[in-house]
């Protein structure tokens, strides 16, 4: 039997062909962990590290998963980085009067209004999504500076408790659970995917289209914001940005979601979103023990995915790709 | 109880300044399967998406039941009872069966906003069994069936609320004999529990064979309604037309011979899936026929032909022995073609008349590299008028000409580029009838001048009428050789195709 | 049956009355842009008491856009058909970086190397997007961010610095002749040979191209080339202005690009009603606004939340919402 022969065979076993996606994905981190472990044994890959790579990760995933919805619907946003550096600072600027329901409560529903406008501009202009949130971007990091008064903003250090385990954990598990049973059970879901399958069709069979392109921009800074939560407990601060640097923060939660739609076919999307921004944290932490300086991270990271994107992506021969 | 369950009143639509729908005034009674034919610009599309919701009405009502029909939307159309069946795709891929199925109607499954999938696809697998498609699951992913299933499926969707009014528009089209038969088979059905049926085709034939009474539309306007067991094709098309048509449709001349001149060889050609083997030889001057069930690969081997598929195998050459192994072969020795999907592979829909005509020749257009803008607008004016588009100048989009015109602006281009031997693959397929006529005269013009057509259909008359020699296709190969004479008959066909 | 979308097409068209029809005929969107950039030049000459239009301020406009131009006429051939290209700051980064440390041995010598640079990364996009079928936006986002990383490597210890003779160079008539060489050689080959008819081709019907005779693949990979290898020689310009390269060098020029070109009128999707002008008049717009703010001496927050406000607005406006049936 050929290789491909043998995969297909696995893919469709009656027992395991369920987990062949999953399976794929433990293989992969397992062997980037296997990698680096070998390379550097002192620095890299314990238990105790493997958490912290974990939890570094899972911030991105939350993100992520909301990010998936918007992606699936073909659409794009640029704004998911200025989303977090918006609704962080409000957040850290309420929790100085009320403490952690301030914090949560504003980066909430910062995160949850931008949603609404992103989603209203973008249906009442009917302008691709990719130009609008650009320019989206642009408003909310001028509006960060000004909230913050262009000053960096600061959590308090009895507040951070969403940045270490097990605070960002459970924060975490609730928020893949709500994304896993918004994709399988609410109408959200199975919308996300026909309008991206063909939005045409889908409205004519009777889905609202534009009342569910802007609930899918509301998931998504729902979920952002509480990105923002738990990014900004982990890193303490947040400042401002302004010339479109908030776009950093863009990518990993997009290359995250990428597993999510690359591997949809083979298991649930999130937990692909999940081990998949897992294996890029081993990547990132991997390469910092070997020494390699910071800035080769995005080096390794851009070369990563697109490899593991041309590997799993598998367009159907014929199509356009554009 | 009436009988009657719909009348149209005075129905008028108009779009800009053309008028498509002209004071139809119709009524349909309770189990009738009424067949609605008509030339493209008819009307009959536009009246029955006027029936759906796809359309506002400009003036005049449907009275369903009793009632006045006040309607927006499909779904609207819908919940009222009525329900229509498309012909190009109408399910989403990335779903599920029973998400298809159930597709804007989940709310029945959810309760507090949670939706119920086990009950969703419990109740697809019902419905599914009590259609008749055991093999198609609720659970599994659309993606993962073939075409003519998901035509199934969505046979499903549109009639598993039992509407009182069933649209079927030139679906048959597009599917195997199975895939008909099932379709009859509902139609029938719908027919025996007392409700009413629309059946649109260009088949003649098929209509004559399974509606009670048949609607003919002309230029917006109704002509007649008359029934199906008095009338033949001819009448038909007499009144679909306007003015007599029969003798000068397809070709009348028999027994002329065929040259001897090999200009293409195809020995061997197989692509895994599709067809294997087929090996024969095309002779300049000749119209060679290709036939068959729609799904008997002989589409797939037009394009084969045409050097456009992925995974072939053996040859396709030349009398010189050159091979062809792609487009660009193809093109640069004189090969054309015309593609089954013509608004994908045919026309460029968001392009110029005059884009479109000149994009295969730009290599002959252009004088050392350089094009002259005027020089394109010559050319492709040139063969637009030669084969009359209809058209309001070559800069009007393709976009918004109509079935007929688009394939007149298909042959136009590969005119311009003066083939050897083209492929035609269903070039009347949902044409009307004036064009048809058209386009038959172009072909016999081109055997007279020695090119050597390939005509790849699934309307047999047409092959019967236009083919100096037909090769019939069954599940991949080559089943069966006929030629040319004024005493074949379709069951010499179908003998050979099922 | 037509399909729906094209029937509710010509019904809209159709229905919206004479008016629309006369403004139809005078082209409305292809006059738009350029109205847009007449408007912005009025009101901020009007705003900075006619400063903006003193030659120093023009002199310092058109420095800002001559990279911008020469970059974005070779994005300008990938989104036509239909493809992006975000790796395009990346690009000018790595090839600046190149230039400045051949500036050293021999000018030409280093300008060469610094398309070539540019040409070898737009070939591995060009080569993962057709050998591999992924979307173009994903395959130049990952090579952004693995140029990016390079860069900032290759800089991590100082910015690197190129000759000083370098800047002997930044003169204004050089950078106009050399950016207006470099677009009307695309102007000329866009609209005077095949390349035009065939890029748009591919943008509008890529399927039906590829029946007409077109070689889709062996074009698109040529065309991702061929824009790397354009903003290479942009960076030669970047060079000799900044005359050293830092770790941000290029960071969002592939931003600054997509905002000109879509100011600019230009379909986001591409396609047949692409126009050449839109380079020029976006890229001049783009680069007015920058400045007409700066001179305003609003701090840098407000005026991003300006050039945010207004570039959504003149979008609204100029976009050709009619060759885009499904707007995503």
């Amino acid at each position: 039997m050929t290789l491909s022969e043998k995969i297909q065979q696995l893919k469709t076993h009656k027992v395991y062909g369920r987990y062949y996606g999953v399976g794929l994905l433990v293989m992969l981190a397992f062997l980037f962990w296997a990698f680096f472990k070998i390379l550097t044994p002192d620095n890299f890959g314990s238990w105790e590290a493997l958490s912290y790579y974990l939890q570094y990760s899972i911030i991105y995933s939350v993100g992520a998963c909301g990010v998936y919805f918007i992606v699936t619907m073909g659409l794009f946003d640029f704004s998911i980085g200025a989303n977090v550096v918006l609704s962080s600072i409000v957040g850290v600027i309420l929790s100085k009067t009320f403490g952690y329901p301030g914090l949560i409560i504003g980066c909430v529903i910062t995160g949850i209004i931008i949603g609404i406008l992103n989603g209203f501009i973008y249906v009442k202009l009917k302008i691709p999504s990719m130009i609008v949130t650009v320019g989206l971007m642009l408003i909310y990091e001028s509006l960060a500076y000004f909230v913050a008064k262009g000053e960096k903003q600061s959590l308090a250090s009895d507040l951070r408790g969403l940045g270490v385990a097990p605070g960002n954990i459970i924060v975490s598990a609730i928020m893949f659970v709500l994304a896993y049973l918004i994709l399988k059970y609410t109408k959200m879901g199975t919308y996300a995917h026909a309008i991206g399958s063909n939005e045409n069709m889908a409205k004519n069979m009777g889905v609202n289209i534009n009342k569910y392109k802007v609930l899918g921009f509301v998931t998504q800074h729902f979920f952002v914001g509480v990105m923002a939560i738990l990014a900004v407990s982990y890193g303490t601060s947040m400042t401002a940005v302004t010339e479109m640097s908030s776009m950093a923060r863009n990518f990993t939660p997009l290359m995250g979601c990428f597993f999510g739609v690359a591997f949809r076919k083979y298991c649930s999307p999130i937990v692909a979103i999940v081990i998949g921004e897992f294996i890029i944290s081993i990547i990132f932490n991997g390469f910092v023990a070997l020494g390699a300086p910071t800035t080769i991270q995005n080096l390794i990271t851009g070369a990563a995915l697109l490899i593991i994107v041309a590997l799993t992506l598998r367009s159907v021969k014929g199509t356009v790709v554009k | 109880m009436d009988d009657i369950i719909l009348r149209a009143e005075n129905i008028c639509k108009s779009f800009g300044i053309t008028k498509a729908v002209k004071n139809v005034s119709m009524s349909f009674r309770r189990g009738e399967i009424r067949g609605l034919i008509g030339e493209n610009g008819s009307g009959k599309s536009t009246f029955c998406s006027m029936l759906c919701g796809i359309h506002t009405v400009d003036s005049g009502r449907f009275i369903l039941d009793g009632e006045e029909l006040k309607i927006n939307s499909l779904v609207e159309a819908n919940r009222k009872g009525i329900s229509i069946i498309v012909q190009e795709m109408g399910t989403l891929p990335g779903l599920t069966v029973a998400e298809n199925i159930f597709l804007g109607n989940e709310d029945r499954f959810i309760k507090c906003g949670i939706k119920n999938t086990a009950a969703m696809n419990q109740e697809a697998d019902r419905l599914l069994e009590k259609y008749g498609f055991r093999h198609i699951r609720g659970n599994s992913m659309i993606d993962n069936y073939t075409f003519e299933d998901r035509k199934l499926v969505e046979i499903v969707r549109a009639t598993y609320f039992d509407p009182k009014i069933l649209v079927i528009d030139e679906t048959t089209t597009a599917l195997s004999q199975n895939g008909r038969e099932e379709l009859y088979k509902i139609m029938k059905r719908f027919r025996e529990e007392g409700r009413t049926v629309i059946f649109i085709s260009h088949d003649l034939s098929e209509v004559i064979e399974y509606t009670d009474t048949i609607s003919v539309l002309r230029d917006g306007e109704l002509i007649d309604t008359v029934d199906s067991d008095k009338v033949n094709e001819d009448d038909l098309k007499r009144l679909m037309v306007g003015r007599e048509l029969k003798g000068r449709y397809y070709r009348t001349d028999y027994g002329e011979p065929v040259s001897d001149d090999v200009v293409l060889s195809v020995e061997g050609l197989t692509v895994p899936g599709e067809f294997e083997d087929v090996s024969f030889k095309l002779h300049k001057g000749e119209i060679l026929g290709i036939g068959g069930l729609s799904d008997c690969g002989m589409h797939e081997l037009g394009k084969a032909i045409f050097g456009a598929s992925e995974n072939r195998r053996d040859t396709v050459a030349l009398a010189d022995g050159t091979r062809i192994n792609s487009i660009c072969d193809a093109i640069k020795h004189n090969i054309a073609y015309t593609s089954k999907d013509r608004d994908n592979e045919s026309v460029i829909l968001n392009e110029t008349i005059r884009n479109n005509i000149c994009l295969p020749s730009l290599d002959k257009l252009a004088e050392r590299g350089i094009l002259r803008h005027k020089k394109l607008d010559r050319f492709a004016g040139k063969y637009a008028d030669m084969i009359h588009v209809k058209m309001t100048g070559i800069n009007q989009f393709v976009s918004s000409l109509s079935g007929g015109n688009k394939q007149k602006v298909v042959l136009a281009r590969w005119l311009g580029r003066d083939f050897d031997i083209i492929v035609l693959d269903s070039p009347t397929r949902g044409i009307d009838v004036k064009v048809k006529a058209d386009i038959y005269t172009l072909m016999y013009e081109l055997k007279k001048k020695g090119k050597s057509i390939i005509l790849i259909s699934e309307e047999i008359q047409e092959l019967m009428g236009m083919s100096d020699r037909i090769l019939i296709m069954k599940d991949g190969i080559i089943n069966g050789e006929i030629l040319r004479s004024p005493d074949l008959s379709e069951e010499d066909f179908i003998a050979k195709m099922v | 049956m037509l399909s729906q979308t094209s029937l509710e097409h010509n019904e809209q068209k159709n229905e919206k009355g004479s008016v629309r029809n006369l403004l139809d005929r005078i082209h409305i969107n292809a006059v738009l842009p350029m109205v847009g950039f007449i408007v912005i030049l009025l009101v901020f000459a009007f705003l900075t008491d006619m400063r903006i239009v003193q030659p120093k301020s023009i002199n310092l406009i058109l420095s800002q856009v001559y990279v911008l131009m020469i970059a974005a006429s070779g994005v300008f051939m990938v989104m036509t058909m239909g493809g992006l290209d975000f790796s395009q700051g990346s690009i000018l980064g790595l090839s600046s970086i190149v230039i400045s440390y051949l500036s050293f041995y021999n000018i030409i010598l280093a300008i060469i190397a610094g398309i070539a640079v540019g040409a070898i990364i737009g070939a591995i996009n060009g080569f993962f997007h057709v050998k591999f079928r992924i979307p173009s936006f994903i395959v130049t986002i990952c090579t952004m961010f693995l140029f990016r990383g390079l860069n900032a490597y290759l800089t991590t210890n100082s910015p690197v610095a190129a000759h000083v003779s370098v800047t002997s160079y930044n003169v204004t008539w050089l950078k106009m002749l050399l950016t207006i060489l470099v677009l009307l050689i695309i102007y000329l080959l866009f609209n005077y040979t095949r390349l035009g008819m065939v890029l748009k081709a591919i943008g509008a019907g890529e399927t039906a191209a590829k029946y007409s005779g077109v070689r889709t693949d062996l074009t698109k990979f040529l065309v991702f080339t061929a824009a790397g290898a354009i903003t290479g020689f942009a960076a030669f310009l970047n060079v000799i202005k900044v005359g050293s390269i830092t770790a941000t060098a290029g960071n969002q020029l592939e931003t600054q690009i997509l905002i000109s070109l879509v100011l600019g009128g230009m379909p986001i999707t591409g396609g047949s009603k692409v126009r050449f002008y839109n380079i020029i008049v976006g890229s001049l717009i783009f680069c007015i606004l920058n400045n007409g703010l700066v001179m305003l001496a609003l701090d840098t927050a407000m005026q991003q939340l300006i050039k945010g406000i207004i570039f959504v607005l003149v979008v609204a406006l100029t976009i050709d919402r009619e060759s885009i049936q499904v707007v995503k």
